[in-house]
């Protein structure tokens, strides 16, 4: 008697523990607070690995196979990037142009939006920036020494937009052709570095945000 | 403990709130006062036992769990406003016998502390605290403290307290039904002084030493006049404590310490911080970008407004953009569209701030207009009601696309939306919609002495039809597994700690009231433990919108595990208004404790005219009059602070016109609600919540029917405080 409710006791925690949440319903239902709490490790793990779903594992390719391949399948504008923080390298395709300002996504629909090589925001990376407007911008594409401020806004935690405003200097760097933004403020500093080439920057290293960090752009297709 | 680098920290706090620039009149920028970065037995910023004048950062919702031999005490901490942090304790306190003679209690106590001067210069950081001021106050006291930052890695706080803080414990009435503030006591009696030091030894390691005048003794006046010493412990555990405390990532910290040097504790505590989310930005997909239009010259038909007199124009648009306003989670419901505007309608079914799903609409629309279409309307139904229109003009979402978020909120316009304009189509096979979702749940229930924590884990399964919108047939079937949630009845009058069996309690009809008042949330437990499957809820809810802001809606059915009938209500909220009135009536029957659809012979008519405002800063005050479950007549008033990313907070307490003697122990209902969203949490994006209301104690005075669905949460979200809040999502 009692072994058969055991048994049944445990038969039912399998099941349930078997019973993962289903169904078509995808709007607004309240789950339980420890829920949050395993969700919430649960992305922590995942985010410690520094793997996140969309990342199917792909066979290893170099940057310069996976550049010829875009080159070959893919007719839009291109370029590759290269996220330091993130450790990873990937083609991103132009999806949308509206004026100067170009948006370039990558097939797991993350997004660099530039103005003709200058980062102006990302979508779709978690810690996004929303937009930067960096005054510094002419003094760059014309390889001009000067300083001026730059703002970069990012979408906080508590679901606003708040800007950070840096101090910047730009001036050659040690490489010839290469222009270096020095930027402080806010107890942190960064620099960016650009190749200009007749006004344009094809090529560059720059810094998204206190989170994402640096990131190294080609332009493969302009 | 500090839950932000100090980049971030920068980022949240010196930095001008959007909605700052968006001219709601929230207050000027300002700086977090002095934080704490260690958390005392009591839950709040301070020593090992003893209190500083620190603040956690504005909005931390923290725990702690802190056990010795002589006292467990379970702290929730929230920092509501810079400078002022509450707390709620729950604790097992040793050494005190009650009715339940278990060699212990369980009491639980609240405490509020408020920085009045933050450090500047020379002059140290100063607090006014007040502990365990409602209950029966076994923690009873208050204190003024000082701190100050000796070097960046010292922090010194001494402080004068009186009630425990002084070793002079408040006597304590047994025959006290509690509950209310003790302002007579206050700050009055012996006062001691207490202090204490913390070194931050490295980035994670902090050494505190304090001195305290706390004797773990509690004091009580019994029934039969005599006054009591009960203390927690064998001895006094004597004046100094020392403790180490080890933060091991942001938001968790882990400490063990001493009392006096006999006494050992250990303690675990956390702290999330609204603005500190794991992925600020949320993991959801990058937006499709604006399509600009080309020039007139490249699409002369397209601009010339001649394609809105072919029949097959707006089938074949309203087709493309629900299919991929669709892929955004957005229910396409209704469109118009003429040669120059374009009306949507959208269910948001996946974003926690409404300007995100208003975004992406506007920048579909873009993608999937003719040219000569320059208005756009985006208007946002909930339940079939159209609770607001913005208004956009497209040249702006061209022109402002990639800018900061306040341009297009100054260049949109945000009215009321007219209910049923005469040229909306509704997008055809969207209706009936069937909804169902199958999945574990897991009850807990805290607050019994006898059995602090019961629990029950099961199978759950809800289901959704929407016959048209607004005209939904809900339920929810629940099956238990297993779990340590049983049956039983209220407690028996005049025999403290012992409970009518199930079988008892209902042989008697009488024993549904206790001193004349029914039984109407006391006796909750009867519908506990029930093997058989259960519904929790089964109703045909229809909600409408008379006018352009009046709201309705009428449910029918079991409308919770305790009550069934029919509920109205009727809500007066204009888009544009802070301000919102509403009316509910309920005629409920109470049901049966086991078959699922039987009912019991207690009948009541409740209702309330409510008044609902929106501060700009985040808060939202609601006060409710009427007719309660148990017949009694009173308020409620409830305040909550809401974050732009969908966290809120709030409290609430009800006062009727049943006498505290009638109420019993606690004599007004009170308790707080917490309610986070999943998105927060883990980033994808998705309305879904996790939360829980603690109430102080479950009795018959101010209780409610829990009727799901009310208007004034359906409504709010797209409307212009809520919206404006949120307005930083607009181009995610």
């Amino acid at each position: 008697m009692i072994t058969t409710r055991i048994h049944k006791v445990a038969l039912s925690a399998l099941l349930i523990a078997g019973l993962a949440a289903c169904g078509n319903d995808d709007s607004g239902n309240d789950t339980n607070p420890l829920l949050i709490a395993a969700k919430a490790a649960g992305g922590t793990v995942a985010r410690v690995r520094g793997d996140r779903e969309a990342e199917a594992p792909a066979p290893a390719r170099t940057p310069e196979q996976m550049a010829a391949e875009a080159l070959r399948v893919n007719p839009a504008p291109l370029i590759m990037v290269g996220f330091e923080s993130l450790g990873r390298t990937q083609v991103m395709a132009m999806t949308g142009q509206n004026g100067a300002m170009r948006t370039y996504m990558a097939p797991s629909k993350e997004a660099l939006i530039l103005r003709d090589g200058m980062v102006i925001g990302t979508r779709g990376l978690g810690n996004d920036l929303s937009v930067a407007e960096p005054q510094t911008e002419p003094l760059i594409r014309a390889g001009r020494a000067g300083s001026a401020p730059r703002v970069m806004r990012y979408y906080s935690g508590d679901g606003l937009e708040r800007p950070l405003r840096f101090d910047c200097n730009v001036g050659p760097g040690p490489k010839s052709g290469v222009v270096v933004e020095s930027c402080e403020g806010h107890g942190t500093s960064f620099q960016n570095n650009y190749m200009p080439q007749g006004g344009h920057l094809p090529v560059s290293r720059q810094w998204l945000g206190p989170r994402l960090g640096y990131v190294t752009i080609q332009t493969l297709r302009p | 403990m500090r839950a932000h680098s100090i980049l971030t920290r920068r980022l949240l706090a010196s930095t001008v709130p959007v909605a700052l620039l968006l001219g709601l009149g929230t207050g000027p920028a300002r700086t977090d006062p002095m934080i704490g970065d260690v958390l005392n037995s009591y839950g709040l910023p301070g020593g090992v036992d003893t209190p500083t004048a620190e603040m956690l950062p504005d909005g931390t919702l923290g725990g702690t769990l802190s056990y010795t031999e002589r006292a467990r005490r379970h702290n929730i901490v929230f920092q509501l406003h810079p400078r002022l942090s509450t707390a709620l304790r729950y604790s097992r306190v040793e050494g005190i016998n009650d009715h339940n003679d278990l060699g212990h209690i369980w009491d639980r106590s609240f405490d509020l502390r408020f920085q009045f001067l933050d450090e500047a210069g020379w002059r140290p950081a100063v607090a006014v605290g007040l502990q365990d001021f409602l209950g029966t106050g076994v923690y009873s006291g208050e204190y003024i403290v000082a701190t100050k930052t000796i070097t960046p890695r010292l922090r010194a706080s001494i402080g004068i307290g009186w009630g425990i803080l002084a070793g002079d414990p408040r006597v304590i009435d047994t025959t006290d039904t509690g509950g209310k503030p003790n302002v007579d006591q206050w700050f009055r009696g012996k006062a001691r002084p207490f202090g204490s030091v913390t070194w931050q030894a490295t980035d994670k390691l902090r050494l505190v030493a304090e001195y305290s005048n706390d004797e773990y003794l509690a004091r009580f006046l019994r029934p039969n006049g005599t006054i009591t010493d009960a203390r927690q412990g064998d001895d006094d555990p004597g004046r100094f404590n020392l403790g180490a405390y080890y933060t091991f990532s942001p938001s968790y910290q882990v400490g063990l310490y001493t009392l006096g040097g006999d006494t050992f504790g250990a303690q675990f505590s956390f702290a999330l911080n609204p603005r500190n989310a794991p992925f600020p930005s949320g993991l959801e997909k990058a937006p499709a970008p604006v399509r600009p239009r080309p020039a007139p010259s490249a699409d002369p038909e397209g601009w010339s407004g001649a394609w809105s007199a072919d029949p097959t124009a707006q089938p074949a648009i309203q087709t493309a953009l629900a299919d991929a306003l669709a892929d955004e989670g957005q229910m396409l419901e209704s469109m118009a569209l003429s040669g120059n505007r374009a009306e949507v309608r959208i269910r948001n079914t996946r974003y926690i701030q409404q300007s995100e799903a208003i975004g992406r609409t506007a920048r579909l629309m873009t993608r999937a207009l003719p040219p000569s279409v320059e208005t756009l309307v985006i208007t946002s139904n909930s339940e079939g009601m159209a609770t607001s229109s913005v208004v956009l003009k497209r040249s702006d979402v061209e022109r402002l696309e990639n800018t900061e978020a306040g341009r297009i909120a100054g260049a949109s316009q945000l009215v009321d939306a007219d209910p049923r304009p005469g040229d909306l189509v509704a997008t055809p096979g969207l209706f009936p919609r069937f909804r169902w979702n199958l999945a574990p749940y897991l009850d807990l229930g805290v607050f019994d002495p006898q059995d602090p924590l019961r629990y029950e884990v099961g199978a759950q399964l809800k289901a959704s039809y929407e016959l048209m919108p607004g005209l939904i047939l809900s339920g929810t079937v629940r099956q238990r597994a297993f779990g340590s949630m049983e049956q039983r009845g209220p407690g028996i009058p005049g025999q403290r700690g012992e409970h009518y069996t199930p079988e008892e309690y209902v042989s008697d009809p009488a024993n549904e009231y206790l001193n004349g008042v029914p039984r109407v949330r006391s006796d909750t437990r009867m519908y506990t433990g029930n093997d058989s499957p259960t519904i929790p809820e089964l109703t045909l809810a229809w909600y409408a919108q008379p006018t352009e802001a009046v709201y309705t809606r009428m449910t029918v059915g079991l409308l919770e595990r305790a009550y069934g009938g029919v509920s109205g209500e009727v809500l007066w909220k204009p888009a544009n208004s802070p301000l919102a009135f509403g009316a509910e009536i309920n005629r409920v029957r109470k049901r049966d404790f086991e078959d699922v659809f039987g009912f019991r012979d207690y009948e009541v008519t409740t209702g309330h005219l409510s008044a609902y405002y929106e501060f700009a800063n985040g808060f939202t005050a609601q006060l409710d009059v009427g007719k309660y479950l148990a017949g009694d007549k009173g308020a409620t008033f409830t305040l909550t602070r809401e974050f732009a990313n969908g966290w809120r907070i709030g409290a609430f307490a009800t006062k009727t016109d049943l006498s505290d003697e009638e109420f019993g122990e606690g004599s007004f209902d009170k308790g707080i609600t917490i309610s986070i969203p999943v998105s927060w949490a883990i980033g994808t994006p998705t309305r879904d919540r996790a939360g829980s209301t603690l109430r102080s104690l479950s009795r018959d005075g101010g209780a409610r029917v829990n009727v799901n669905g009310r208007l004034y949460d359906k409504v709010r979200d797209a409307q212009s405080v809520k919206l404006y809040q949120g307005w930083g999502g607009f181009w995610r």
